[in-house]
Parts: structure tokens; C-alpha cells; sequence
């Protein structure tokens, strides 16, 4: 029964493990740390597998998904925003914002070498959705856009990306 | 409500990238439902991020692999880990059963698959996402393979065989051996195949001193089912070298078809 775990782990990691930490290194920049991220992740992904719907998406969407989003929990935790000396974002009054930066992250690797191809007022939403969490709520109170306005931009942002990344 | 424009939406991007709403979630997921177009838009989707991600993938430190799982193992009870119903599903199987049963229909090489494509294009649709999907896994395997050929296993008592495709009949092809040594176990995990004919089989063969065991046949539910991972269960005290060869149906004691993959110890 242990050797039949080790070796799907040992599947899942030898396949995953490298794309997964690609995904979390577009949004944690310290490698080291995204190496701990990338543990959290193999932990959830095991305790959660059956939680996993193949009918709603392949197993690496999903994989991808909890990956990010571990990523960005890391990302927003006390004590990464604490160990973060240069915040870009003035306070904001909101709590949650503060701290952040708004502006494109430097990174031409994969996806993000795709966001540069985007409109500067498009890829700023696509950071901030996909990159940092922030809801779309969050994001037109940050920059006084209205809520439509955010959502048509990362609509049509997302149109764009599919065909650039079709290649 | 009009397909062509939801798919066109920018929604199926939403939705693979997780940043769908709840209620959005809930209409696409019906929309997949109901309309296959709009399920293989999510699927062609998935599938090049899949790709995008693999190209960019960063290598984690050899080292890491164990100290995770020892997190994991550590973390999650094993009896959970057995149901998986995902790509590495492991399942026993009695492979003497198996080789007198009567054996299942089977495919022919890719050629035959591409005319078929097009003669039969709904049905094939998905099995040609999946072979892009294993060929995707299939070059990030072999990249890892490459780069950590050499290492020691996990468990030092398991020794693993790399199959590679034999150039003129199947370049693509990939599986792997792991044998182990201590419970004579053998497990082979298919990385790439083409689907057989209907009338042919492929079987694994363990080669000592130049001359074959016969290992078993590999049943053919794993082009189906996204199943990677087969325990070939037999009681294999001494090998060289592994290799699958194509078969008729049901095998044969020994060796008559052309060799597909082929590694050694």
C-alpha cells in the first residue's frame, strides 16, 4: 500500500513539480520560498485529491489553481508582507491593499512574457486578478475604475491571451 | 443564446484560470454540459496551459523530492491516496488471468488513428487531446529523465528501466520499469504508446542472458481511461533489461511481434 503511494507521488512530482513551481515563481519572486509553497501545495493537492472533479477540468487545471492560490495566500500572509521592505502602494485606507504592488511585476518567463503583448491598462488587471487574488471588487476600488469597466477589460484581456498562447 | 459568442467571451479563460465567479462557474459548467463545443474549448484551453507551463517549468533541487514527501506521507493518511481516480491510478491486476482471458479491442499505429480522425472526427476528438496531453507529459518526462538519470531512487531497493522507443517503428514511444528488488515486484508505467490495432496486444517482456520472460499484457483500458500506472505483479527474481513488443491478441510465449520500446537496468 506504501509503494503504490510513493510511486503515484513520486508520478505526480517527477511530471508536475517543475510546471507547478513555474506557476508559483510568477508570483512569489524568492525561490526559496516558493520552494515552501511548492511543499504546501503537494500536501493540499494529497489531502484534497478527492475533492478533485474530473469532469470540471484535467487534473493539472486543477493542481495549477491550488498552486497559484497557495501562492498568494503565501504572498498576503503577515509575515511575507512584514519581511517585504519596498511596498510600492501608498496605504490606502484598506488594510488588505496596503503593501502590494500594483505595477507589472519584472518577469518575461511564460505566461507573463505573454502579458507584455497586452494594453498596460489590461495586463495591470490581469496582475492583479490572476497574479495577486484580488477580486474584482478589490480591484476598481484600488483604481477608482468602475466594477464593469474591470470586468469587460479582463474579459477581452483573456481573449487576447488565448490566441497568443496558442502557439 | 448564441455558443459561438459565449465560447468567444473570454469565459472559458476565466473559468480554466480560476477567476470565474461562483454563479459564472455554475453557468459554464452547464454550458460544458450541454454543449460539447464549449467543452472543447475548455479542454483546448487547459491543454495549452498545460504546455505553457511545462515549457516553463523550474526544475526544483533533487533534494526537495524527498524532503516533500516526507511532508505529505507525514500529513495524509495512505488509504485516501489509493482512490485517486486521476492519471496515476494504480491498479492490481492478476496477469496470468489475464493473459488466458479473452483480450479487448485495440487500435492501430497513429497513421491509422489520423485517417480515422478524420473519417470519425466527434468521437476522436478527445482521444487526440489525449495524445497531445501525453505527449506533453511525455517530453516533460523525458526532459526530467534526462536530467536525473544517475539518481538514486527514492527507494534504494527499486531499480528502473527506461523504454525508449525503438526509432523506426515508434520514436515516440516511452514506459517505464520500476523493478523491485526486494518484493520482486515489477511496475510499468506507460508514458506514451500508440494505441494498437483490434487485433493486436502489447506485452511486456523482462530479457536475462538474452532471453525473455514474459511479464504480461498490457491491458487495453489504459489508452481509455488516462491510466498510467500498472503493477505487473510478477515474481521476477533477476532482469537485464526490459522491453514491450506488439503482439496478436492474447500474447504469445514468446516474442513474435515487432519491439516497440526497449531499456536497460
Amino acid at each position: 500500500m506504501q509503494q503504490r503511494n510513493d510511486l503515484s507521488f513520486s508520478y505526480l512530482y517527477d511530471n508536475y513539480s517543475g510546471a507547478l513551481l513555474g506557476v508559483i515563481g510568477g508570483v512569489v519572486p524568492d525561490q526559496e520560498i516558493a520552494r515552501d509553497v511548492l511543499q504546501e501545495v503537494f500536501v493540499n493537492i494529497w489531502r484534497k485529491i478527492e475533492s478533485y472533479d474530473p469532469t470540471k477540468g484535467r487534473l493539472f487545471t486543477w493542481m495549477m489553481n491550488v498552486a497559484r492560490n497557495a501562492a498568494i495566500d503565501k504572498v498576503r500572509s503577515r509575515g511575507y508582507q512584514d519581511s517585504m521592505k519596498n511596498n510600492a502602494m501608498p496605504e490606502n485606507g484598506d488594510g488588505d491593499l496596503a503593501g502590494v504592488s500594483v505595477g507589472p511585476k519584472i518577469d518575461d518567463v511564460g505566461l507573463k512574457k505573454v502579458l507584455t503583448t497586452l494594453k498596460d491598462e489590461h495586463r495591470v488587471l490581469i496582475d492583479m486578478s490572476y497574479y495577486q487574488g484580488y477580486t474584482h471588487e478589490e480591484i476598481s476600488k484600488a483604481l477608482n475604475i468602475p466594477l464593469g469597466t474591470v470586468k469587460t477589460r479582463i474579459r477581452s484581456a483573456l481573449t487576447h491571451l488565448r490566441t497568443m498562447i496558442r502557439q | 443564446m448564441n455558443v459561438q459568442e459565449y465560447i468567444s467571451s473570454g469565459i472559458v479563460e476565466s473559468y480554466v484560470l480560476g477567476l470565474a465567479s461562483p454563479e459564472e462557474q455554475l453557468e459554464f459548467e452547464n454550458m460544458c454540459r450541454q454543449y460539447p463545443e464549449v467543452l472543447q474549448a475548455r479542454t483546448n484551453f487547459e491543454i495549452a496551459m498545460e504546455q505553457q507551463a511545462m515549457q516553463h517549468a523550474i526544475a526544483p533541487p533533487p533534494s526537495l523530492k524527498e524532503e516533500i514527501r516526507k511532508a505529505v506521507m507525514e500529513a495524509a493518511p495512505t488509504a485516501k491516496v489509493v482512490t485517486m481516480h486521476t492519471e496515476p491510478v494504480v491498479h492490481k491486476i492478476n496477469w496470468l488471468k489475464y493473459a488466458v482471458a479473452a483480450s479487448v479491442v485495440l487500435l492501430a499505429g497513429s497513421l491509422f488513428w489520423n485517417v480515422s480522425l478524420y473519417k470519425d472526427n466527434k468521437k476522436l476528438q478527445s482521444n487526440y487531446d489525449n495524445t497531445v496531453a501525453s505527449l506533453t507529459d511525455t517530453k516533460a518526462k523525458l526532459n526530467d529523465i534526462e536530467k536525473e538519470i544517475g539518481l538514486i531512487q527514492q527507494n534504494p531497493n527499486v531499480k528502473m528501466a527506461a523504454l525508449k522507443g525503438m526509432p523506426d517503428v515508434s520514436p515516440t514511444s516511452f514506459a517505464t520499469v520500476y523493478w523491485d528488488t526486494t518484493t520482486k515486484d515489477v511496475y510499468l508505467m506507460v508514458n506514451n504508446l500508440p494505441k494498437p490495432a483490434s487485433d493486436k496486444q502489447y506485452q511486456l517482456w523482462a530479457l536475462l542472458d538474452g532471453k525473455p520472460i514474459d511479464l504480461g499484457l498490457i491491458e487495453n483500458d489504459f489508452f481509455t481511461s488516462q491510466k498510467r500506472l500498472l503493477i505487473k505483479g510478477k515474481n521476477l527474481r533477476n532482469a537485464q533489461a526490459f522491453a514491450i513488443t506488439l503482439e496478436t491478441k492474447g500474447g504469445n510465449p514468446t516474442p513474435q511481434g515487432t519491439m516497440y520500446t526497449l531499456g536497460n537496468l
